[in-house]
């Protein structure tokens, strides 16, 4: 008996030890069938020049394999402007970008991710979801972050995978398998920081409230903050496709 | 040296007016040389460094001629493995409604990708929103404008712009400037960046793009990815380096270039008379120096060399002068040029800078120093000879020897024969170009025999007209052949281009304005651009319709035409409504039966051609053409070629149908429309705006305004070579004048001896005139008579090189005869300053010249 109970007890501790069943274990504490918010991004650039905008988020599916829609609500220059993003657990994803006052849609191609996501700190990359089948993951120990003891795990895309990234470091704490922070690299220079705080309980889902995202070359800061946020409401595919981003307004 | 410095100098000093009239004729000829191609590389490098800048790291570049493609082919170039960034383009000029500012260039682009191709650099941006691109796109009013551009017109961030687009006169408002590095600096900084959706809304341009800017990905090589795409699209798209598009412009101006190589070095070839003449003059002059030279001891060769020295030395100042000279005028022709280039072939450039060559230069210098050297040959040649006993001898050194009369005959009949010869096998352009070569060098050995004859054949009418005067002037010429012939030789070859070129532009203007009457014959035309040429802006089809619907109209007729590759070349594509046209158009057919083409071609089972195009790539009826097209390779058969001067390089007609078919674009450049019989054409006119008003800002030009547009297009096109021709004139005038002053030298004395015994300073002057009258009249004799013969090798250059344009013979009596009194006017001027020298001085200085 006692050698049974050795035994799982041995064995839960080399399963916590995985790095893939790390990542696959927060993911799946994040995970829902729909997700709703209002978000205001502010740009800090380098100068402390501050910018903000507000949009609507709306995701259904699976992670890896959702469909999102970013709507900007404000300031009255981009309001409308619009981007649909289709996750795919075995491809990058596909995007789009509406833009009504010329009627158009345009379709963002695979080698612009790395490009800024509009004027802010995030790429388009850095908006699609990671599936863990796509990297490599390192356990490399544990770390601090904000108070929390945190696994501190190394992910590497594999290379089927098109990244602008060489590399990146992922905290997870170890209570509750939140994300704490990322570090992504290129060609091993540490290129952006997102930390995330403002952790909060919504329908039984640790999730970060506020996102730092730190462009290191640039020296500046985009700050997401997430308000009203809703998790698994009914919403319909049809509202996740490009005749919808189009009719929308 | 030391003979140079010694004999050489001296001569200089007594004779400097002459030696600057001979230097002049070199001046003026390395100077225009220069000019032209200085001009002409300035706007050839400006365009590529246009292409160069804007192209920022692209590495390659996919086109589908001017017409450009459908958005679908983005997707499909971004697919290829090889392919790391692609990205669309949308690149025009329009119109900026800013005083003195002209034209802009619009590069269209999409700002979520390009940044990975070129670095706009942003200055400054609007102060809420800083260097953000979301702004950007989601205001489809937003411009990046250059620095440069900026603080020339006032402008900052959030400043308006008025273009005029499609729709009419628009606002656009600045939200970032750049700074001027870089793309920046292309099109001399009149340059402003738009999202390309935008850019295809105010241009007309549906959901196409002009082309698309490629970098290949870091893991395969640029030619790798080249092929790479090539397999993917097809052969129906060009996939070039950016550096191809100026090869493209240089090959669509191919033949202008050219032109503009053979005049300038018209004017060279005329120096080249001068210098003879004056080295002829000076060995003739300085006979008796060198018979004392040769009996002291100096060799042949010694003497040659001097003479060669002396040719050096004033072909090497002639030659640096004229280089600084030519840089000097460059730059007013440059303007003139770019200005001619932009109305007749639609390329619109800034050069602001000039592109001066050191090889060209180089060459320029080159080419003075050796054609003052080889005009000096024979008299340097000829002093060489000169036996020291004759030397002292007077009056026999002017005469030709009948032996070299003789010679001359002969060489004349040879290189004539040889040139008929020629003529007869002229297929082969090789022979064509010697036989032309050999039948001018024939005229040219021939002149001064015909220069005796016609001046023994003026004398009886100069003693009838001024008995004494008459005389006097005629036996100058007659005693003299030598002096004479080597300027008439110069006017006459002058003139000889003169009516060769001038039967040329008649001929051309002739058959342009035939071409209007049958093929341009509408009551007006629509057009998106007062420049015709332009085909940036096109309007939708749907135009057509709103303008048959207005009272008065009989027909509307929609062209599309625009500049695809075939076979390496830009040619023009001419999409028309056959059907229509054929009713409309009485076209001049130069192959096949014209109900026949017409009706192949509506029917989309063959092309018309243009006979320049025929020429030029050397098909015929039957011979298939494929053309690139975003759909595929479009193969039809030529059914046809008439006359056609829409392009110089030669244009294909297709139908309408099938450009639609093929490009998948309905729109238009222009719409022809015809009124109904008894309607006032300016009523119809005026209601025709009226009733574009609230649509798309079109012009509605009249049948006579655009007569009028061509024709100036085409006074500017042929007004630069007149003017070069005008230098060589000039150089044939100042050879007039050198003539003039050696003929005064010469006969000091004996015109001392004429006030001595009663002749008055009138009689002299009017001696003086009839002698440069006389000249002139026998140049423009035998430059008449050489004229007409260089005439026909003209039109037979202009049809093998110069756009194979076929043009009658026809000759171009008017010019002629606004030649003659011009040419004698020139002389009589020319004679104005040597006769006022000749009256000068005391008698008695005159009567002790020696």
């Amino acid at each position: 008996m006692n050698s049974v109970v050795l035994m799982f007890a041995l064995s839960s501790f080399l399963l916590q030890q995985d790095p893939r069943q790390i990542v696959e274990e927060a993911q799946r504490r994040a995970a829902s069938q729909s997700q709703r918010y209002e978000g205001t991004l502010q740009v800090i650039n380098a100068q402390k020049k501050i910018t903000e905008k507000r949009w609507q988020y709306a995701r259904i599916g699976s992670h890896g394999a959702s469909k999102s829609i970013l709507r900007f609500t404000a300031p009255a220059e981009v309001k409308g402007v619009a981007l649909l993003v289709v996750n795919h657990p075995e491809r990058a994803s596909d995007q789009w970008m509406w833009t009504p006052n010329i009627n158009r849609d345009r379709r963002i191609a695979l080698q612009d991710r790395s490009s800024r996501f509009f004027a802010t700190d995030f790429s388009f990359e850095d908006l699609e979801e990671r599936d863990t089948n796509q990297f490599d993951y390192k356990l490399l120990g544990e770390e601090t972050i904000d108070g929390a003891v945190c696994w501190k795990l190394q992910s590497t895309p594999k290379q089927s995978k098109v990244s602008q990234y060489s590399q990146s470091y992922v905290w997870i704490r170890k209570d509750n398998y939140v994300l704490m922070q990322i570090e992504n690299y290129s060609k091993s220079e540490l290129v952006r920081r997102a930390r995330y705080s403002d952790l909060r309980n919504v329908q039984g889902i640790w999730t970060a409230h506020q996102v730092d995202m730190h462009d290191l070359k640039r020296d500046s800061h985009t700050i997401l903050k997430t308000d009203k946020l809703q998790y698994n409401l009914p919403m319909k595919d049809e509202a996740f496709t490009l005749q919808a981003l189009r009719r929308q307004q | 040296m030391m003979l140079l410095r010694l004999l050489s100098w001296p001569y200089l000093r007594r004779h400097l007016l002459r030696w600057m009239l001979t230097l002049a004729g070199i001046v003026l000829g390395v100077a225009v040389f220069v000019a032209m191609h200085t001009a002409n590389r300035s706007i050839f490098k400006s365009f590529d460094e246009t292409v160069d800048q804007i192209a920022g790291t692209t590495q390659l570049q996919v086109s589908a001629g001017e017409f450009g493609f459908e958005e679908s082919i983005l997707e499909r170039v971004q697919a290829v493995r090889e392919v790391g960034v692609a990205v669309p383009i949308i690149e025009a000029t329009v119109e900026t409604k800013i005083a003195g500012q002209g034209s802009i260039l619009i590069l269209g682009v999409d700002m979520t990708g390009d940044r990975g191709l070129r670095d706009y650099e942003l200055q400054d941006a609007d102060e809420a929103i800083i260097d953000d691109p979301l702004v950007f796109l989601a205001q489809p009013d937003s411009l990046m404008v250059t620095k440069e551009f900026a603080e020339r017109n006032h402008l900052e961030v959030n400043s308006k712009i008025s273009l005029v687009t499609l729709s009419g006169e628009k606002e656009f408002t600045v939200r970032g400037i750049m700074s001027s590095t870089g793309m920046a600096q292309a099109f001399g900084g009149n340059l402003a960046i738009m999202d390309i959706y935008a850019a295809q809304q105010i241009l007309g341009r549906g959901l196409r793009f002009d082309r698309i800017d490629v970098r290949a990905s870091d893991e395969f090589s640029v030619d790798q990815c080249q092929a790479a795409i090539k397999a993917a699209l097809g052969p129906s798209f060009e996939v070039e380096p950016p550096s191809a598009r100026g090869r493209h412009f240089e090959s669509l101006l191919s033949s202008y270039s050219m032109a503009m190589t053979v005049t300038s070095l018209f004017a060279l070839i005329v120096g080249m008379f001068i210098i003879y003449n004056s080295f002829a003059i000076a060995v003739t002059q300085r006979r008796s120096e060198i018979g004392i030279l040769r009996a002291l001891g100096a060799t042949r060769g010694q003497v040659q060399q001097l003479f060669f020295l002396e040719s050096l030395v004033a072909g090497s100042v002639g030659s640096v002068l004229g280089a600084f000279a030519g840089v000097a005028m460059a730059a007013g022709i440059t303007q003139y040029m770019s200005t001619v280039l932009e109305q007749t072939a639609g390329f619109t450039q800034r050069v602001t800078e000039l592109a001066v060559d050191p090889m060209l230069i180089a060459t320029a210098l080159a080419i003075g120093i050796v054609t003052s050297t080889f005009a000096a040959w024979i008299p340097a040649r000829s002093a060489a000879r000169v036996d020291p006993v004759h030397a002292l001898q007077k009056g026999k050194y002017q005469v030709l020897s009948a032996g070299e009369n003789r010679r001359r005959r002969w060489m004349a009949a040879a290189a004539f024969l040889i040139s008929i010869v020629c003529l007869l096998l002229s297929s082969s352009k090789l022979l064509f170009y010697t036989g032309y070569v050999l039948m001018i060098t024939a005229g040219l050995l021939l002149a001064p025999a015909l220069t005796l004859l016609l001046s023994k054949a003026l004398r009886p009418v100069l003693k009838r007209v001024l008995p004494a005067e008459g005389t006097l002037a005629a036996d100058s010429l007659v005693q003299a052949p030598r002096r004479t012939s080597a300027t008439v030789s110069a006017l006459m070859l002058s003139l000889a281009m003169v009516v060769g070129f001038g039967g040329f532009a008649h001929s051309f203007l002739t058959s342009v304005s035939e071409w209007m009457d049958q093929a341009l014959n509408p009551d007006f035309l629509v057009s998106a651009s007062a420049n015709l040429v332009t085909r940036a802006i096109t309007f939708p089809a749907e135009t057509a319709s709103v303008i048959e619907r207005v009272p008065g109209v009989r027909q509307v007729q929609l062209v599309r035409n625009a500049r695809v590759p075939f076979r390496g070349i830009p040619v023009m594509i001419i999409a028309i409504e056959t059907e229509k046209i054929s009713q409309t158009v009485h076209r001049i057919p130069v192959a096949g039966d014209l109900e026949e083409m017409d009706r192949l071609t509506a029917s989309g089972k063959g092309t018309i051609v243009s006979d320049s195009f025929a020429s030029i790539h050397g098909v015929g009826i039957g011979d298939p053409i494929e053309l690139p097209t975003p759909a595929g390779l479009l193969k039809l058969p030529i059914v046809g070629i008439v006359r056609d001067y829409s392009d110089m390089q030669g244009s294909l007609f297709i139908d309408r149908s099938v450009y639609t078919k093929w490009w998948n674009d309905t729109t238009a450049n222009v719409a022809r429309v015809y009124v109904n019989n008894g309607e006032n054409v300016d009523a119809v006119r005026q209601r025709v705006i009226d009733a574009m008003a609230g649509h798309h800002r079109l012009l509605v030009l009249t049948n006579r305004e655009v007569r009028e547009w061509i024709m100036k297009l085409l006074d500017q096109w042929f007004a630069l070579t007149y003017n070069q021709i005008a230098v060589a004139i000039l150089v044939a005038v100042l050879g007039i004048v050198n003539t003039l002053t050696v003929s005064i030298t010469d006969r000091r004395r004996e015109l001392g001896v004429m006030q001595a015994v009663g002749g008055f300073r009138s009689q002299i002057r009017r001696t003086i005139w009839l002698e440069a009258l006389s000249i002139g009249l026998i140049g423009l004799v035998l430059g008449i008579g050489l004229g007409a013969i260089n005439l026909y090798y003209s039109l037979g250059m202009v049809k093998r090189d110069f756009g194979g344009l076929e043009l009658d013979y026809i000759f171009p009596l008017a010019f002629v005869v606004f030649m003659v009194p011009t040419i004698l006017t020139a002389a009589f001027l020319a004679a104005v300053g040597p006769a006022e020298s000749a009256v000068r001085g005391t008698l008695v200085e005159a009567l002790e010249y020696e």
